[in-house]
């Protein structure tokens, strides 16, 4: 028993020892990012909340000094430190894509929207964090197929909206033949009424019959076209309701395709440049001093 | 007796005879007191005659605002014939409006439109140097109580703005300077020509506004950067504005978001447009959607965009039912 409680004590000594110091390193830890938040050392704050993306974006190393056990320690407060880093990224985000404006979502949550033109597009979040754009999938794809379709001269929606004018022209000379199509039908029915007041042959019959259906069917199909021509109307209605909406989206592509042209010369570039975001802006934390002044 | 001198009284009566009121019942007078009462009428009329020429000599001549204004004021309404004296050849009250603007504007040095006379008509009526091709201009009286007098082309009928002297109010109708001067207009007279005749418009506006304190509606032509150009239809569309992104777009324009994501459309030295819905906080009422232009002189308003963006001009009449300015109902339907 009291063997047993030497090696208890000893082991308990130890156990202490580890615990304190274990304790000591998350203290140490956590000291340091709050002496970094301080000092609004924003670079800092993102190497150690993230130590992995740091090394491998900034020091390019494959094993880095990552702490994720006491990383695990801020996940709970993430969003008061997005928040917090918001500030400078947002000044920076700002100078660098000037064509995006941010919108304030949540504490730490941003969303973004492309131009300050009407009805611009929402075009996608903000991994403050991450220092990394989260792009919505549906609009990025309309206008990364926008830039493509520039090589055969076209907007995104030149052959949906030449297809509808079509149509349109289809329905109005739909509806501007009424008037002939009426001539038509009193004709057929002229005919018609002829056929069956002769008197017809029994070895003529036959003959008689088909030539008879074939003034009917005449006739349905060109009920059948006036029908069409009723509905006109309120299709070209809608026709011009989506030629105008597409004509809007094709208005709106463009003018973030100008943007982007103006700002970084071509789609290629300006996803490198989202590509390296991270980099590209604790680079420039280092450059500006952490933008302190920015902030003050 | 009686019965012969009872005839040639029916000559004095031009009109009916309800006009005449003779102060005292005539069959109860002798006949020297018919004759004095006949002879005291006759008074009256002259009397009325020569004030009227009074008033006619001062709105013609004087120098003063004041006694023009005064003038055109009696004449508008003025009643030269009596039951015992009429005149034979008489302007009609409508054309005292006409002689009063000509003679307003001389007075500021701004006269501009020339007072012709037609014999055929045989009225008054203003024709403008530059659209006198097209047509020309007079007053109609409004001949129910409510009185004053609405400036219309004659060949078209548009009635460009009412003018009541007693009640001290102008008002333009949006509808009619649209009509005539952005459509009608459009394609037969020059722009210089037209904006000529605007600032005409503008010029009696102002000087009944700042030389008898009218109440002064210009509606569409509100140079002044506070107007608020209210749409007549309160429900503005989003394909309305979304029709106006796409057509300044063609017209190498951005329709932008404003403070408050008004869109904005910012043209050539400094002008900029707004559309805006107007809300009234207090008591919770959404009034409907207006325009706004703003420019650092305060001299152009929306007419003059409408004018000069031939953009926004096919904008506005493609889509009138939902985008005209409202004028005061009172005076325009």
């Amino acid at each position: 028993m009291a063997n047993s409680n030497t090696v208890s004590d000893r082991e308990h000594v130890q156990a202490t020892q580890e615990l304190s110091k274990a304790v000591a390193n998350k203290i140490r830890y956590l000291q340091t990012l709050a002496t970094a938040i301080d000092n609004k050392d924003d670079r800092l704050v993102y190497q150690l909340i993230d130590g992995d993306r740091y090394s491998e974006q900034i020091v390019q190393a494959k094993h880095g000094s990552a702490d994720t056990d006491n990383e695990n320690l801020v996940s709970d407060i993430a969003a008061k430190l997005g928040q917090y880093l918001s500030a400078n990224l947002l000044a920076y985000l700002a100078e660098t894509y000037p064509f995006f404006y941010f919108e304030q979502i949540g504490l730490g949550k941003f969303q973004f929207y492309f131009g300050n033109w009407w009805d611009r597009r929402l075009f996608g979040e903000l991994d403050v964090i991450k220092v990394q754009f989260i792009f919505d999938s549906t609009e990025y794809e309309k206008l990364r197929r926008a830039f493509e379709l520039e090589g055969q001269s076209k907007r995104l929606n030149s052959d949906k909206i030449s297809m509808l004018s079509s149509q349109a022209d289809q329905l109005q000379a739909l509806i501007d033949s009424q008037e002939q199509r009426d001539t038509e039908k009193e004709k057929t029915r002229l005919q018609l009424k002829k056929l069956a007041q002769e008197k017809v042959m029994p070895w003529e019959a036959s003959k008689a019959k088909e030539a008879k259906q074939q003034l009917v069917n005449q006739l349905s199909n060109l009920t059948e076209q006036d029908e069409k021509a009723q509905d006109a109307y309120r299709l070209i209605k809608d026709n011009e309701k989506k030629v105008l909406e597409l004509s809007k989206e094709d208005t709106l592509i463009g003018y973030e395709k100008q943007s982007i042209i103006a700002k970084f010369g071509s789609f290629d570039a300006f996803e490198a440049r989202c590509e390296s975001l991270y980099r590209d802006y604790i680079a420039d934390l280092i450059a500006t001093n952490g933008r302190k002044n920015t902030n003050e | 007796m009686s019965r012969e001198y009872e005839k040639p009284t029916e000559v004095f009566k031009p009109h009916n005879s309800a006009d005449v009121e003779p102060t005292e019942n005539a069959t109860t007078l002798s006949t020297s007191g018919r004759l004095i009462s006949y002879n005291d009428q006759l008074k009256d009329s002259l009397e009325n005659g020569y004030n009227f020429t009074k008033l006619l000599d001062q709105l013609i001549t004087t120098t003063s605002t004041n006694e023009l204004f005064e003038a055109a004021q009696a004449l508008s309404t003025y009643q030269l014939d009596t039951a015992y004296l009429t005149f034979p050849q008489q302007y009609s009250q409508s054309d005292f409006y006409l002689i009063f603007i000509n003679r307003l504007l001389a007075l500021h040095d701004r006269e501009r439109v020339i007072l012709q006379s037609s014999d055929r008509y045989n009225e008054l009526y203003h024709e403008f140097p530059g659209i006198n091709s097209a047509g020309y201009f007079i007053f109609k009286l409004e001949n129910t109580v409510q009185g004053g007098a609405y400036y219309t082309e004659k060949t078209t009928g548009e009635a460009l703005f009412y003018l009541n002297f007693e009640k001290h109010v102008l008002r333009f109708n949006s509808r009619a300077v649209t009509q005539l001067l952005l459509v009608e207009y459009h394609e037969k007279i020059s722009q210089d020509a037209i904006k000529g005749f605007e600032n005409y418009l503008l010029d009696i506006g102002n000087f009944l506004k700042e030389d008898y304190g009218f109440d002064v509606d210009f509606t569409l032509l509100d140079p002044s950067n506070s107007a608020v150009y209210q749409l007549a239809d309160p429900n503005l569309p989003n394909s309305i504005i979304d029709r106006l992104f796409v057509e300044a777009a063609n017209g190498g324009r951005m329709l932008e978001l404003g403070e408050n994501s008004s869109p904005i459309l910012k043209l050539d030295s400094g002008t900029v447009i707004e559309l805006f819905e107007q809300h009234n906080y207090e008591d919770d009422i959404d009034l409907g959607w207006g325009i706004k232009v703003y420019d650092q002189q305060h001299k152009i308003g929306w007419f003059d965009v409408l004018l000069r963006y031939e953009f926004l001009r096919s904008w506005y009449l493609e889509n009138l039912n939902t985008l005209e300015i409202q004028s005061d109902a009172l005076y325009f339907n």
